[in-house]
Formats: structure tokens, sequence, C-alpha cells
């Protein structure tokens, strides 16, 4: 076993650290989007890379979506390895078609005589005020979409890991950034390693009820399990990790253990992630749960600007406990 | 400048291909021996041909809709296999996406055929990527899309033709102006019939050339390699011709217009004539040609007909590279 060392970092720096080691091990491996090259990126995930690797290997683009993500599916196409940065994910919406009928199908309809090996960063979430095109959760958007890959860091060294291993991936990948994650900081691992894309995590083990969270909410649920365990609740944790495909397997063996489960999403219920997360469960763990399936998740309406608006739209630690309250109470 | 008579002929061999695979295709598709949807290039057969016969199997080209032709010369000149692409459109397991791709999605990496897709024009985006990988690679290699004039109306057109000029991609755009969308006159869809006068601004060469004139369209696409080959970014081709083929429902053009493109403007017809003009072959000598042509054609078509269909638990294979794990 090589000693490791683990430093303390943010969600930025290593994600930062990621790019950088893909960039110094693999040629092939280029990234691309707006604003990114010199500027460092709207969130400064790129800063310092342009320094190091170039104009050609760390390029701007235009603001032009389509193009930015046709460039990455075609380049991959002859055997590059992208990473393209989509400043928000609300903007997905403009190279929607190139992700869903090109990068996701290619592979498919084409016998696999292609491989769209492309990773997709981009910041996606609410709770900071940026109105209804600036907040959005998209996974629900992509969900349904045979072919494509969706990555969701919770920590700063499974953002680390997984964007290694996303990187080293032969499928077409959205890798989302949750902005509100951006500047927490974790203990991240030197060097090289990755975390494996389709494998859940348990952030946190207990045996009274199984909580399946992702990305900011893996930390409104963990927070929730503390306050709950002052009553003597035992919350179990799971941070999903890979969103599409997903590692059913581990959600479900808690659900066995626990009988009882809430799936915390921070998109709207209706069609989204915790609707299909509940869907599986019930049927799947049907015999075992003592309980329904309980969805929290975002109120049915867009994202709107004002904190008083947006705070009472997205759910949080306060749902979370009220939900796992319900589950135990049926 | 006129061509050498030994590449008119093989033109007019390569015109006749594809017309004949369209013919064929269409007979079986009424038939009711290939599913979906049909749309030829029947009329625009020497856009189609010259362009094949500059592409190498080591550019790339992103064949639009009515692309069956193109399709069937370069996997029939690199390969030896023509056949592939009919069995494909029939669906079997033969076909060159193992039927999983059809008419509107074929794709052979090797002979330089990297895929239609059926939201036309898509691959506007797509093309740039693999211009921007020989360009960083240095490869010589040209990256050509071929887009319809109605696809022009979608906003990647734009955002390509911008990106492949601030980059000097190695782009060959070949916009095929047929004169129409399904139903809507390129006049009435666009602010100008003229399709280079919207590529214009992007300060790449645009030229428009005869599409039903081999010999034009041929030197003007040579041209346009050789400079795209050199380093020299971007170059937009606008071939002005005219499709066969109405709309599902029928004609809906004038019938003075039909008579004029099929009978005055057709690319075969007229590339007959310069033949029968600058050699000494004789009408016999070209029939020979077209029959030979389509006796080939009819043993792809058996060749399709007889291949297996797909097993079908292949459907769910192939949906992510490694399989669920993402291994
Ligand atoms: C993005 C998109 N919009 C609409 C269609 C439906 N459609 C198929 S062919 C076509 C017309 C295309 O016209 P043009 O590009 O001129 O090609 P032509 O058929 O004339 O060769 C349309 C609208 C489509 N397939 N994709
Ligand atoms: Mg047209």
């Amino acid at each position: 076993m090589s000693a490791t060392t683990v430093r303390t970092r943010t969600f930025v720096q290593a994600l930062n650290e990621a790019l950088d080691i893909s960039l110094a091990r693999d040629p092939n491996v280029y990234l691309l989007g707006e604003d990114i090259a010199e500027m460092g990126g709207d969130f400064g995930v790129t800063r310092g890379l342009w320094a190091k690797y170039g104009a050609e290997r760390v390029r701007d683009t235009p603001l032009s979506e389509a193009a930015i993500i046709g460039t990455a599916v075609g380049s991959a196409m002859v055997g590059l390895r992208p990473v393209a940065e989509i400043m928000f994910a609300d903007f997905l919406g403009e190279c929607y078609d190139q992700l869903v009928n090109n990068a996701a199908k290619m592979h498919y309809m084409f016998d696999g005589q292609f491989k769209a090996s492309i990773v997709v960063r981009t910041a996606c979430g609410g709770g900071f005020g940026g109105g209804p095109h600036h907040s959005q959760s998209v996974e629900g958007w992509f969900l349904n979409v045979p072919g494509m890959v969706i990555v969701a860091p919770a920590t700063p060294a499974d953002a680390k890991g997984l964007l290694l291993a996303s990187i080293e991936n032969d499928n077409p990948i959205l890798f989302l950034e949750h902005k509100a994650l951006y500047r927490l900081k974790g203990e991240v691992p030197e060097g090289h390693y990755t975390t494996p894309l389709r494998k859940a995590a348990i952030a946190r083990p207990g045996k009274d009820v199984t909580v399946v969270a992702t990305m900011k909410m893996v930390h409104e649920a963990l927070a929730a399990a503390s306050e709950l365990e002052q009553e003597g609740i035992d919350v179990e944790v799971i941070d999903l990790r890979t969103i599409r495909p997903y590692d059913a397997e581990t959600v479900l063996a808690s659900v066995h253990k626990t009988g009882r489960a809430v799936v915390a999403n921070e998109a709207p219920k209706l069609g989204g992630l915790a609707a299909e997360l509940s869907a599986t469960i019930s049927e799947e763990c049907f015999r075992a749960l003592k309980a329904p399936v309980v969805r929290v998740a975002g109120l049915d309406a867009p994202i709107p600007f004002s904190l008083v608006l947006e705070t009472y739209i997205l759910p949080g630690k306060k749902q979370v406990v009220e939900g796992i309250r319900s589950v135990l109470r049926a | 400048m006129a061509l050498d008579i030994e590449t008119l002929v093989d033109l007019y061999r390569d015109m006749w291909l594809i017309r004949a695979f369209e013919f064929g295709l269409e007979r079986e598709f009424k038939k009711g021996n290939v599913p979906g949807m049909l749309h030829t290039g029947v009329g625009q057969e020497a856009t189609q041909a010259a362009l094949a016969a500059h592409l190498k199997a080591t550019d790339c080209f992103f064949p639009d809709h009515r692309c069956h032709g193109i399709n069937a010369l370069a996997q029939e000149k690199h390969q030896g296999d023509g056949e592939r692409i009919m069995a494909e459109l029939f669906g079997r397991a033969t076909g060159v996406c193992s039927g999983k791709g059809g008419s509107l999605h074929s794709a052979n990496p090797r002979v330089g055929n990297f895929g239609d897709n059926a939201v036309e024009g898509s691959y506007m985006a797509t093309v740039l990527g693999v211009a921007l990988a020989w360009q960083m690679r240095k490869q010589p290699n040209v990256a050509c899309c071929i887009i319809g004039d109605g696809t022009v109306g979608r906003g990647e057109f734009h955002e390509s033709l911008n990106m492949a000029a601030i980059w000097k991609l190695p782009v060959l755009y070949a916009c095929v102006n047929n004169g129409y969308a399904i139903s809507m006159p390129v006049g009435k869809g666009h602010a100008s019939a003229d399709i280079v006068d919207l590529a214009r601004g992007y300060g790449m060469p645009c030229v428009q050339v005869d599409g039903n004139e081999i010999e034009l369209a041929y030197a003007e696409v040579a041209r346009a390699v050789d400079s795209i080959r050199a380093g020299n970014g971007p170059y937009f081709l606008e071939f002005k011709t005219w499709r066969w083929q109405g709309l599902f429902s029928g004609e809906f053009r004038p019938a003075e217009e039909v008579r004029y493109w099929k009978e005055d403007r057709d690319p075969i017809r007229l590339a007959r004539q310069k033949i029968g003009a600058q050699s000494s072959l004789q009408a016999a000598d070209l029939d020979r040609i077209e029959a030979e042509v389509v006796q080939q054609i009819e043993t792809w078509i058996d060749f399709a007909k007889n291949s297996p269909m797909p097993d079908p638990a292949k459907a769910t294979a192939d949906v992510y590279v490694g399989g669920e794990e993402l291994r």
C-alpha cells in the first residue's frame, strides 16, 4: 500500500487537481468552454491550467453551446478525450440535441463504431438567488436518456476521484457540480486516484431509515441525521454519486435492512430522480417496507429570484427531517 | 478545364451507381421490404459523385438524408462491400450498423463515413470536433458535412461556420441547394435563395457551383479540398441542384419546373452528352455501363434480402461502452 498524503482542499480545488492530472497524464485530454482559459472559468475550476498547458488544450470558445458539445463529440469520434464546460446547467437546453440525440446514441446507433467519450462539466443547483435560469437541477432532463451517464459528487474527494474516472471512461458523461458545494472543504488525497462510477457511497451508516440523496442534499440529509441522532433515530445516508445508470444494489440492500426509505432530490418531484428511486424501491422492496417511500423534493415551480421565495421552493434539512419522521410514524 | 475521358466515364458510372441504388431501393420500399422513411438522392448524383471522388477514406464526411448513394459509393470504393449499405437499409444484421441505424444513421469510419443524423444537420457541430482533432494532430484531412438548403435554417449553421472560421478548421461545407426543404422554397425560408450569401460573412471562400454539371462540381470540390489540405481553413461550397423526389404525398412543384430539371438538367444525361461529344464512346458503351451497374445493384438487393435479421437480444447491447457497469 502506498501511503497517500491527504490534504484539505475545496471542491473547486479538487476538480482543478483532477483536470491538471488528466492533462498531464494523457495528451488526448483537452478542455473547452466559455472563459475557461486565461480567466479560469466562472467558478475558477480551470484556474492556472491555460498557463500550464496552453491555449490549444485549454480552449476558450464563443458563446456557442451546441458547437461546444458538437466539437467535443466530433473530437471524441477520432480518439480525443474532451472535457467541456457548460457554464451553467440551465444552458444545457442549448445543446440538448447534441447530448441526447448524438452523444448518448452514437455508440449504440452506429453499432459500436464510435465512442462519444466526453465529459461535460456544469454548475447546477440553487440556493444563491441565481433566479430561474441559473439555479436549476437538470438531472431529470437527462434521466430518461439511455446512453447518458450522469455523475454528481457531494464531497471534494469524490469530486476529484469521480472526475478522473469520468475522463478515463468511454461514455458521454454529464458531470454535475452543485454550486453550493464549490467552497466546501474536505480531505482530498494527493495525486491520481479514481472513484468508481455507478457505485453509491454509504455516507453514514444507520439502521432505522435509509435516506438516498445526491450532491447538496447529501449534506442536508447528514445534518438531518445528526439532529435525529439526539432522539435515538439511526439514519443511514446513501450518496448515490452516479445518477444514471445508478447503483440500485446498494440502495435496495440498505432499504431491505432498514425497511424505511426517504429519497431527497432538489429538483421538482414530478418525473424526477426522486420519483425514479421511489418507484424502484417500492417495486423491489415492497415486502420489506414498513411504510410508503417518502419523496423530499423541490416544489413544482421554476426557481424564483428572491431568497425568501427560493428558500420556500427548495428542500433542505428541515424537509428531510420531516420526511424521516413521517416514514417512522407510518 | 475539361476532364480526361477516363475520369469522366468513371464519374458517369458512379452517378449511375447512385441512381440505380436509389431506384432499386424505391422499388423495394414500395413493396414493403424496406422499413421506415425513404429520402432519395436522385437528381443530385453529380454532387455526390464529385464529393466521393475527392474524399479519401482517411477524410470524413457526414452524409445527409439523401446520401445513400455516396455512402454506398464510399463503401464500395474503399472496402468493396457496397451491399452492406443496402443491407443496413433493409435492417439486416449484415448492414454497416447491424441494422441499428438504417437509412438515416448509416456509418462506417473505415471508409470515412461518420454517419448521418436524422436531426437534420446536427453534425454541423460535430464536424468541428473531427476537424479540430486533425488540426491538433497536424493531419491534412478534410472533414466534410453535407447539408441541405433547409438545414441551413438551424442555429448550428451559425455556430459551426463561426467556430470553423475563428479556429481555421479543415471543414468542407457541402450545401446541397435543391430548392426546397420538404415544401418550403429556399427563397422563402431564408433571407437569400443563394446560401453562399448567408455564408460569406464568416470570411471563408464561398463558391456556388452548378451541382448538375459533373465536370464543374468535380473541379470545384478539387479546389476546395486542396485549399483545406493546404491549411487555409474552412471552405463553403453550394451546389445548385434539384431533387427528383417530391413529397411523400406526391409531386408539388410546377410541371414545367419538373420537366426542365428531369429532361434538360439531368446530371446523368448531361454527362452522357459530354462523353459522346468528347470521345469515341458510343451510346451502346454507355448503356452497357448502366446495365452493369443496375445488375450490380440487383445483387446487392439480393444480398440484403437474403441476409439474416438482427438477433433481438442485441437491441439492448452497446447502450453503454463497457455495459451498464460502465467499465
Ligand atoms: C432538426 C430537424 N427539423 C426538421 C426535420 C424534418 N425534416 C426532415 S427533411 C426536412 C427538410 C430538409 O430540407 P433540406 O435541408 O433542404 O434537404 P432536402 O430534403 O431538400 O434534401 C425536414 C424539415 C428534421 N429531420 N430535423
Ligand atoms: Mg432542400
